[in-house]
């Protein structure tokens, strides 16, 4: 903690991860990473399932510490930021969970409407109109006296992705959200993606495993594998890139730094082959 | 599977939950202050575990008072003291049935319907989407609950107790004979107000919603957020309730006595 | 919206319906309903013994409730309770001279204090003080009166006496009631154990005028009540014989224990009731029935 915890605001970074240790149930999940967001840029995080992308983004807006390293957001140093503090810093951050994550009691009206009647005191008309907006840019605004449970899986993170930008955020984080979608339903959400990149200038950070529809609309990937950056670049220079863990990555291969075993004794052991066997 | 090691064994592992859950109890109560800016959540929640339980609440209510007058008539007969049935009834159902029933009843609906639905709610990341909406989930989803059932029980139970008294005057009365006029006056005589009412009915009945939504809340809150820890977590509810709601009965009333 | 609105109107119906049951429970079912609303004055009134008196037990002028027992107090180095009564100001015209009793509601019920009016043109004032006041009497005493006093035959025309064996006479004691149709004909004479035969032989005084009962009558012990004491019963047979003085009766049937009979209500199985416990199975129905 060489600096403050507030931080002058880098005009170039908006999230800037130094040494960042992690360790979970006695397994390390980050050692020593650092990261850098640019601003209004979409940045992509990539890597095997259980590298701990969604970790990632849960230290990006505080609901997990890392045990060493610094994490800065907008030049405030999350782990160190009191409730009330960081409670200001997530207003400014939408978050698109991966199941949509839409309060099930609610309309999608009510839901889109539901951080501005928490931290607001809005009059009605103003609220409805904000809603309305919102919810006609993600193509939904007939949608509005629907319960979630009578969405689809593409229109529930539409709605979602409706509710993450109400408050107009200067960071969205993206966890997976073109798991489970078809490819309208995927299209709808890349295209909506790029376009509050372009239109609105937010910085987006996508967590996704789709590297085909991750290649149109981010500017900057990060391949993370064991706790480290194990590459970064733009889109075309991942692809081309030939190390071990892109071909594995992203090609899918079955076997490569990525174990197909998990790790375990010694086989002819376990099955009784060798003395010793209990 | 795992964890499970680390929690050692089941005495230590009861005492971890209920010294979490006393932990979570304190975070419900600080929440107060931040709950009052929901205030609409709470209204919304006592429509859920009030007004929703009083269905169940009045059927049983009514079916135990009519137990009531039926057994105490017959065995009252024996000593020639029907004429006391009305004071039995009251006495029994102010005293024990009215708030220990209506809490195990209170239990089985409200309270497994709170661990179902925050258990769901953590599953389906909704917990942690209010979280990212700067909005404090304690605040916004346990302390709303908690309070409607603390406010929900008391007048659940003094329901409970009108309806059972009607079911008994109704066997009593109406059915075996006693004279209507003695039935309340022997009633009337011998329940007291602070004794029976307010401490037998009200406080206890307060303390038995407390302890049921506290332990609701926790379970739903504390569940590992699948669909067979919400399962777990909801049974929990009912045993843990059930098992405090019957402890603590004793032990209020041998202090409240 | 009118979704969030219903909930609103629920909710306060649901509020609504909980405190009118509260307040039903609380004034309709419970003392209050008995309760004065208005002011009161106090009075005080020394009794040596209170028995089960409590504070806010009622205070009754011809059986109505006029006000409530305040305080109970005992002043060390006195052997006398100093009880306040606050009586409603309706009921200001008590006559100094009033006495002030306590009395239990029936055998088994609270107690509480009544007040006999007296003579006096003048009427006690707040702070006042009932001179005159009776305590109230232990149950044994209430019981002893009870048996003694109404229960016994005048046994004007002189007595005659017969004997019956018991195996088991309970706590009959000597100058209880014999009875027959429930009427009083006489008394207990003596009850002796029987050194030879190893029961109890008791003698029972019968009132002259009723000389006209069979030979072969039962005589039985039966209790008054739940916990009222034990009388014997006569049950008139059929024999044209009369009895005479010195008789024995015969047939006899003994006390039944309290304990036994609490025992067969509750467990409702065959406990050890003695030799007249006509059945072993359901020994509720015969205990019902008496």
């Amino acid at each position: 903690m060489t600096d403050a915890v507030h931080a002058k605001p880098d005009d170039r970074t908006l999230v800037r991860i130094r040494g960042l240790t992690t360790v979970l149930n006695g397994k390390t999940v980050f050692n020593a990473l650092d990261l850098d967001i640019p601003r209004g840029k979409v940045t992509a995080i990539m890597g095997p399932s259980g590298t701990g992308k969604t970790t990632l983004l849960k230290h990006i807006t505080g609901q997990m510490r890392g045990d060493a390293g610094e994490v800065r957001v907008d030049g405030l140093n999350v782990s160190e930021l009191a409730r009330d503090e960081l409670f200001a810093l997530r207003e400014r951050i939408g978050y698109l969970f991966q199941n949509s994550a839409l309060l099930t009691d609610f309309d999608v009206f009510e839901n889109v409407a539901f951080p501005l009647r928490q931290h607001t005191k809005l009059p009605e008309v103003l609220i409805r109109n904000i809603v309305l907006t919102k919810l006609q840019a993600v193509g939904l605004r007939g949608a509005a006296p629907l319960l979630p449970s009578e969405l689809s899986g593409g229109m529930a993170r539409r709605v979602a992705l409706a509710r993450a930008i109400v408050f107009d955020p200067m960071l969205i984080l993206y966890d997976e959200p073109f798991v489970g979608l078809d490819p309208i339903a995927l299209n709808q959400v890349l295209k909506l993606i790029r376009t509050l990149n372009e239109t609105l200038g937010i910085t987006s950070v996508l967590v996704a495993h789709e590297l085909e529809a991750i290649k149109h609309v981010a500017d900057h990937i990060y391949l993370i594998a064991n706790g480290k950056i194990v590459a970064q670049g733009d889109p075309n220079t991942i692809a081309s890139d030939g190390s071990s863990w892109t071909r594995q990555v992203l090609g899918g291969e079955a076997d490569g730094p990525v174990p197909f075993q998990y790790p375990a004794g010694d086989y002819a052991q376990a099955l009784g082959f060798k003395q010793g066997a209990a | 599977m795992n964890t499970r090691v680390d929690h050692g064994n089941s005495v230590t592992q009861s005492l971890a939950q209920i010294g979490a859950c006393g932990l979570f109890l304190l975070r419900i109560l600080a929440a107060i202050p931040l709950s009052l800016r929901h205030v609409r959540e709470t209204v919304r929640q006592l429509w859920f575990v009030g007004a929703m339980s009083l269905t169940i609440i009045m059927v049983c209510g009514l079916f135990v008072g009519m137990v009531l007058g039926l057994q105490l008539y017959h065995v009252l007969a024996i000593f020639g003291g029907t004429s006391a049935s009305g004071s039995v009834v009251a006495l029994a159902i102010y005293r024990e049935l009215g708030p220990v029933v209506t809490a195990l009843l209170f239990a089985g609906r409200a309270g497994t319907s709170m661990t179902a639905e925050i258990g769901l709610m953590r599953a389906t990341d909704q917990i942690a989407a209010m979280e990212m909406m700067a909005v404090d989930p304690i605040a916004y989803v346990a302390t709303p609950r908690f309070l409607a059932g603390l406010i929900a029980m008391p007048l659940l139970c003094c329901v409970f107790c009108a309806m059972g008294i009607f079911g008994g005057h109704l066997v009593g009365v109406n059915w075996l004979g006693v004279d209507n006029g003695t039935f309340w006056s022997n009633m009337t005589s011998s329940v007291d107000v602070w004794q029976d009412v307010i401490n037998g009915v009200i406080w206890k009945s307060t303390a038995f919603g407390a302890v049921v939504s506290l332990i609701a809340v926790f379970q739903g809150y504390t569940t590992p957020p699948t669909s067979e820890g919400v399962a777990y977590a909801t049974t929990r509810t009912v045993v843990a309730s059930s098992i405090a709601i019957l402890s603590l009965d004793f032990v209020l009333t041998a202090f409240l006595m | 919206m009118s979704q969030r609105k219903s909930y609103a109107v629920g909710t306060g119906m649901f509020i609504v319906l909980g405190f009118a049951a509260l307040a039903y429970l609380a004034t309709q079912t419970s003392s209050i309903a008995n309760n004065h609303q208005g002011s009161s004055y106090k009075v005080d009134a020394q009794f040596a013994n209170i028995g089960q008196l409590k504070e806010r037990a009622p205070v009754k002028v011809a059986g109505v409730r006029v006000g409530q027992v305040q305080s109970i107090t005992l002043e060390p180095g006195k052997d006398v309770a100093d009880v306040t009564l606050s009586i409603d100001n309706k009921y200001a015209q008590i006559p100094t001279d009033s006495v002030a009793i306590i009395y239990t509601s029936g055998l088994l019920g609270d107690q509480y204090v009544g007040i006999q009016f007296g003579g006096a043109k003048t009427y006690v004032a707040d702070g006042g003080h009932f001179g005159l006041t009776k305590s109230t009497q232990p149950l044994e005493e209430m019981l002893g009166k009870f048996l003694g006093g109404g229960g016994a035959a005048d046994a004007i025309g002189g007595t005659y006496t017969v004997k019956a064996n018991f195996t088991n006479v309970g706590t009959l004691a000597v100058g209880a009631p014999v009875k027959m149709a429930g009427v009083a004909i006489g008394s207990v004479a003596s009850v002796k154990a029987d050194p030879v035969k190893l029961d109890a032989l008791v003698t029972l005084d019968i009132d002259k005028k009723y000389n006209q009962i069979p030979d072969d009558s039962a005589v039985s012990i039966f209790t008054s009540g739940l916990i009222g004491s034990q009388y014997v019963a006569i049950q008139p047979g059929g024999s044209p014989n009369s009895l005479k003085d010195g008789d024995q009766l015969v047939l006899t049937q003994s006390a039944m224990q309290l304990e036994d009979l609490i025992g067969k209500f509750l467990v409702n199985g065959s406990s050890n009731s003695g030799s007249n416990a006509g059945s072993n199975g359901s020994s509720n129905s015969p205990a019902g029935k008496h």
